[in-house]
């Protein structure tokens, strides 16, 4: 039997007490999916995103269906940070799984403030640096697909840690990039504690009799099953490339999907779209995993990637 | 809430293109039967009331990879516990509801819910006039059912329910309870014109309390007219949803005020005054 002490993950102070997260956007700030799912069986919830002031999100509509995958132009709608503080860590805080905040904003000072202001709160074990987000036209992705400038931010955030120095600094990385290592390695130069990739892909819908485009926005950002070779692919090239922990996410539906990320390097992973699917996908993924660890004699879940031929 | 394996129980056409699919509720194990949110009439929040919705798993496990929402067009409860027999009415417009369709009595379904908000009680004395366009017709017959029973035990007045569509052959007419108004745009069943033309000619004889669900355009309509006769207009809207849940801010309906109101969680059903149909449409 695998003692589940072996199933956890440290990212700097941070222990998650298991590989399987839910991503970002998918999972909202976990109360609304209470009914669902058995929270403390988590690894991490990456929160849905969170700017210094609320913000409405984009025009609707905001979904659109492809083969295997969606599209979503959401536009980091959220109550803002003072609502956060107040309304959903509460909720939180106190959890057995990691709470990594998912922090957005259009400038770094925006990055800083939010960060700064959640260094106060007990109840956050971490941060995912949303520097990939490209259905907002300042909201990360600018800063994204710029090394110097997600460098310069990572570098930032990191000196800004002093009455949280625990927490990680973990930066989200967007494939909408010629080049993604040259980016992950940026944000390791920076300090960060880690990476994960990928954020959704770039991608359009028409809707052929309208004429028009399905999302409102034009584009959106594409995940789910259609992009999983896209990320098992980065996760490959990036931990590669950086010697900081990788945690792996895009189209992570089964255990046999978090394995392939795991195998290509990833310490950890996150189940986002899925969840829309089949709530209970992060805990089926975690149970694969453990089997496959039982069979395979792995003590430790960064111990897969050796397995790797 | 909850996500729940179960067995379909019927599935028939109801009209051109549109079909009616029940299918077993399982009663509750009693774990999780109260997700804390309570419905608008004090009934436990797991209660299927009208308005509220569920979503199908249209297809394989992760593709299509967006469960589809649909509104209680009936509900039988059946062996207490919170079991019973569920329906819905879908239109067939792309691979998930081509998948719905192909499904016969016996077969495995995936259901999630009940979610979202239903309808409000109709103001005292006030007459309860029911709008349906196309697809809307789900949820209001449902809420018609609601409201017939509540009235013949003497809680509200009679439901009115009318019902729009381009054609007679997309009426679903063996849905329809006695007494119901079909509208026509071509005039082949019924009163021709739309269902807002119906509408604006009707004299309630009592105030009215508006309930719609159906095409921007009409629902936009009802506003104009809840509005100029300082009706309550409770709306149910249709938008593509993710999560169903609250989660993800995906199915977005913008209201008068700027904001945006989540179909899933704040509604499906919103107060039609404040809703900006002119940005659905």
């Amino acid at each position: 039997m695998i003692d589940d002490r072996n199933l956890g993950v440290t990212i700097r102070g941070m222990t998650m007490p298991n590989p399987v997260g839910v991503a970002s956007g998918a999972f909202g700030y976990g109360e609304e999916y209470e009914a669902l799912v058995d929270l403390d069986a988590l690894g991490a919830i990456y929160t849905k995103a969170v700017t210094p002031e609320s913000r409405p999100g984009n025009p609707a509509p905001r979904l659109a269906d492809t083969p295997a995958g969606m599209l979503n132009s959401i536009g980091l709608a959220n109550p803002g940070l003072d609502a956060f503080v107040a309304d959903k860590l509460p909720f939180l805080r106190g959890r057995r799984c990691s709470v990594v905040v998912n922090v957005a904003g259009k400038t770094e000072d925006d990055y800083l403030r939010v960060v700064e202001r959640l260094d106060e709160e007990a109840g956050v074990d971490g941060y995912e640096i949303n520097v990939s987000c490209p259905n907002v036209a300042h909201g990360g992705l600018a800063f994204g697909t710029d090394p110097a400038q997600v460098e310069r931010l990572t570098r930032r955030l990191a000196d800004a840690r002093s009455k949280a120095p625990g927490r990680p600094i973990i930066v989200k990385l967007s494939p909408n990039v010629t080049d993604i290592a040259e980016i992950a390695k940026a944000a390791e130069v920076g300090g960060a504690d880690a990476l994960s990739c990928v954020n959704t892909l770039v991608g359009m819908v028409i809707d052929v009799k309208a004429r028009r485009t399905v999302l409102a926005m034009g584009t959106g950002g594409l995940s789910g099953s259609a992009i999983r070779p896209v990320g098992v692919a980065c996760v490959y090239k990036v931990s590669r490339a950086v010697s900081v922990p990788v945690i792996g996410l895009g189209g992570i539906a089964s255990a046999d999907d978090a394995l392939q990320y795991l195998l290509a390097g990833a310490v950890a992973v996150q189940v986002g779209t899925a969840l829309f699917s089949r709530p209970e996908a992060p805990l089926e993924v975690l149970d694969g995993v453990r089997a496959f660890m039982e069979r395979e004699g792995v003590a430790r879940v960064e111990d897969i990637r050796k397995l790797l031929r | 809430m909850r996500r729940f394996d179960t067995i379909v129980t019927e599935n028939r056409p109801v009209a051109d293109g549109y079909r009616e699919l029940r299918f077993a509720w399982p009663p509750d194990d009693g774990r999780r039967a109260d997700d804390g949110r309570r419905a608008d009439d004090g009934r436990n929040a797991d209660d299927p009331a009208p308005g509220r919705f569920f979503t199908l798993r249209a297809g394989g496990r992760y593709d299509p990879a967006l469960r589809r929402p649909f509104a209680f067009s009936d509900w039988r409860p059946s062996g207490g516990a919170g079991g019973g027999e569920a329906a819905c009415v879908f239109q067939l417009r792309g691979r998930g509801t081509e998948h719905l369709a192909a499904l016969r009595p016996g077969d495995r379904l995936d259901a999630l819910g009940p979610l979202g908000r239903g309808f409000g009680k109709p103001p005292r004395g006030a007459r309860p006039l029911l709008i349906a366009g196309g697809i809307g017709v789900g949820p209001m017959l449902y809420l018609a059912a609601a409201l017939a029973a509540d009235a013949a035990a003497g809680l509200c007045e009679a439901p009115i329910l009318a019902v729009g569509a381009r054609t007679a052959a997309l009426v679903p007419v063996g849905l329809l309870p006695a007494g119901t108004a079909v509208c026509t745009d071509d005039g082949s069943a019924g009163f021709r014109g739309t269902v807002a033309d119906w509408l604006a000619s009707f004299d309630p004889g009592l105030p009215p309390a508006f309930y719609a669900c159906g095409p921007a355009p009409m629902m936009a309509a009802v506003a104009a007219i809840a509005t100029a006769r300082r009706a309550t207009y409770e709306a149910a809207v249709e938008q593509w949803m993710a999560c169903g849940v609250g989660a993800c801010a995906g199915c977005a309906v913008r209201l008068r005020s700027g904001d945006y109101a989540k179909a899933c969680s704040d509604g499906p059903v919103l107060d039609g005054n404040k809703v900006d149909w002119e940005a659905m449409a």
